[in-house]
């Protein structure tokens, strides 16, 4: 599958219920919490976690130049030189997938911040105001979303033109309907809270009660969807660089190395097609149950149904 | 019935309205000349400004927006779905000669995930948490992570060492050439159904551990019914209506993912026409298709809602 993700009516309830108040003093105790609770969502958290601390430190460890090419070692497999083996131009296949990691974790952050941040702030605003605002959001949201996902970032991606830039805009804009539903949904049963009705009663104006009193209960709620988001924007990623459209060679993704596979030869050469896609599922895996157990911790009584 | 029916359909029509325009706006207002495009970078910049203007009129570009867009409608009403910058075929053409063979990836893959995903589903959701639900949980989780053009490639390459096997190349009809349309069908088929598989068996073992909480359930176990028919005539009903839905909604991601998957196997379908397209830039081919796709996205869903009103009368008679 690509970038499908339909959001369930279960995994809508399980976001929408998660609101809990969390302070920074807690975040300690909060992560020794998670880890007992759940282990592997731990483990995953780990793993996530490494593989940012590696591509943000690729410069220092990569053992070779990933642009650079060495005509004596072209498409050779894994050997102690070049444990991943090397490219149809004799690049080091190894630091091609760390930095391809750097390009395809820059550009799925930089889709879920822009993307998923904006359409929650839309969902948190449409969601409070209601009325007319609401139901103009709600029939451009539904618009955006009668496009599959992947087929609206290829046709946005296509029209702005290759680039690090155009292809977070194009992933961005596939996620903000997705974000904006799942927070109003959360904002909407919030609205009839009895501490916000006590906090309008003390004559707390609309503006203060939005910000300080609703906007914190979503911050939850948007962790557990940004987690997961960016597992969905990397594969994303993967498959707009697949197609041509995403960042153009010579930057490494993931994408891009695995369409390259495809111009090696007759035959592409088992280890390009390895690794590069290896690493996305790698990632993209970590993330989800990451994403799944912060949700768990959040929300205990989904536990045994999802 | 008949009011939602109408009110439905009403809807889905101001929906392909508002799609046609979004995809219009997209792809031809957002910057980005078509003419870079066709001639490359390199032969933009070579033509002189007359030339440029003189194609762009021929092209039809360079009357104003509103009225491109009506022609355009106007062309597609009419049938005319345009020419590829590149290629002689039009548009028409190639998506009667290559779309049957993506329904068909997509209708399999439909088939397959149901197949797969109910059962596990149900295996996992009579003992949640046993070793059974748990290898079941770990295989749905790990496909839903696994990008469905790259375990193509796999096993394109797979069947290639181990078999020096190769789907055939050229397109085949199920009804002239049934084996090779299979041979053709059946990988891209298997990647996507295992990836919708994936959510099925998530959404259908969720469901059903909630309904078989519900009281009805409890009381037809409470009579004396055995737990088989209690699973299979009441609670399964009940708790595969939101999978319908799901899988509605993943037939329409199929779409979109069967562009990647099949370029992977380098299967002769619609897919791969709108990943060529994309490719080369081709404006023209990228819209009508991408508009196409969405229409498809957007019956899909009303015959979804339909579906469920049908078969959920708390919805219909609202």
């Amino acid at each position: 599958m690509t970038a499908a993700e339909p959001d369930s009516p279960l995994a809508l309830e399980a976001i929408a219920t998660a609101a809990k108040p969390t302070g920074p003093r807690r975040v300690g105790r909060g992560l020794r919490l998670f880890a007992r609770r759940s282990p592997m969502s731990a483990f995953w958290g780990c793993i996530a976690a490494l593989i940012i601390i590696v591509t943000v430190a690729a410069p220092e460890l990569v053992p070779y130049d990933p642009l650079k090419s060495d005509f004596r070692a072209m498409t050779k497999p894994p050997t102690e030189r070049h444990v991943f083996g090397t490219d149809q131009i004799g690049r080091d296949v190894l630091s091609r997938v760390i930095y391809g990691g750097r390009a395809s974790l820059t550009v799925a952050i930089g889709a879920v911040a822009f993307g998923t941040t904006l359409g929650a702030l839309w969902g948190l605003a449409s969601g409070f105001l209601g009325g007319r605002f609401d139901l103009i959001s709600q029939r451009i949201i539904e618009f955006l979303q009668s496009f599959p996902d992947l087929i609206l970032a290829m046709a946005i991606a296509m029209a702005l033109g290759a680039g690090f830039g155009t292809v977070i805009v194009a992933i961005a804009i596939t996620r903000i309907p997705f974000g904006g539903r799942v927070i109003r949904a959360v904002v909407l049963s919030l609205k009839e809270m009895s501490y916000v009705e006590a906090a309008r009663g003390v004559g707390a104006s609309r503006l203060r009660v939005m910000l300080r009193h609703i906007l914190p209960q979503c911050v939850a709620p948007y962790l557990i969807l940004a987690t997961t988001h960016l597992g969905v924007a990397i594969v994303i990623e993967a498959a707009l660089g697949f197609l041509g459209v995403g960042i153009p060679p010579p930057t490494p993704t993931w994408g891009n190395m695995l369409a390259d596979s495809l111009n090696a030869g007759l035959v592409p050469p088992w280890w390009l097609v390895l690794f590069p896609g290896a690493a996305i599922t790698l990632t993209v895996l970590a993330f989800n149950l990451l994403g799944d157990g912060i949700r768990d911790i959040l929300d205990p009584r989904l536990r045994s149904a999802v | 019935m008949y009011s939602y029916i109408v009110r439905r359909l009403a809807f889905g029509l101001v929906t392909i309205f508002a799609v046609s325009v979004l995809v219009f706006a997209i792809l031809r207002i957002l910057p980005g000349d078509p003419l870079v495009a066709i001639f490359g970078m390199e032969g933009f910049t070579k033509l002189s400004a007359a030339d440029r203007a003189s194609y762009m009129a021929q092209l039809g570009l360079s009357d104003p927006l509103w009225l491109q867009y009506l022609h355009w409608m106007r062309d597609i009403a009419g049938g005319n779905l345009g020419h590829s910058f590149f290629r002689s075929e039009s548009v028409g053409e190639m998506i009667a000669r290559r779309g049957p063979l993506t329904a068909e990836i997509a209708l399999f893959s439909v088939a397959l995930s149901w197949i797969v995903g109910v059962p596990v589903a149900i295996v996992s959701a009579l003992k949640p948490n046993s070793i059974a639900d748990n290898v079941s949980r770990f295989f749905s989780i790990f496909f839903l992570a696994v990008p469905g053009f790259w375990l193509g490639m796999l096993i394109v390459l797979f069947l290639l060492f181990v078999f020096g096997y190769k789907a055939p190349l050229a397109g085949a009809s199920l009804f002239t050439d049934p084996v090779a349309n299979l041979q053709i069908i059946v990988g891209p088929a298997i990647v996507l159904g295992l990836g919708q598989a994936a959510y099925i068996a998530r959404m259908a073992r969720s469901s059903l551990l909630e309904v078989i909480r519900e009281d009805y359930v409890r009381t037809a176990r409470a009579k004396g019914l055995s737990r088989r028919p209690v699973i299979s005539r009441h609670a399964l009903p009940n708790a595969l209506l939101p999978v319908i839905t799901l899988s509605g909604i993943l037939l329409g991601f199929v779409l979109a993912g069967s562009i990647p998957v099949e370029r992977a196997f380098g299967t002769p379908g619609l897919g791969y026409s709108m990943f060529t397209a994309v490719y080369e830039r081709d404006v023209f081919v990228m819209q009508n298709l991408v508009f196409l796709y969405s229409i498809i996205f957007v019956l899909l869903n009303i015959l979804v809602d339909l579906t469920i009103a049908w078969l959920d009368p708390r919805i219909r008679y609202r």
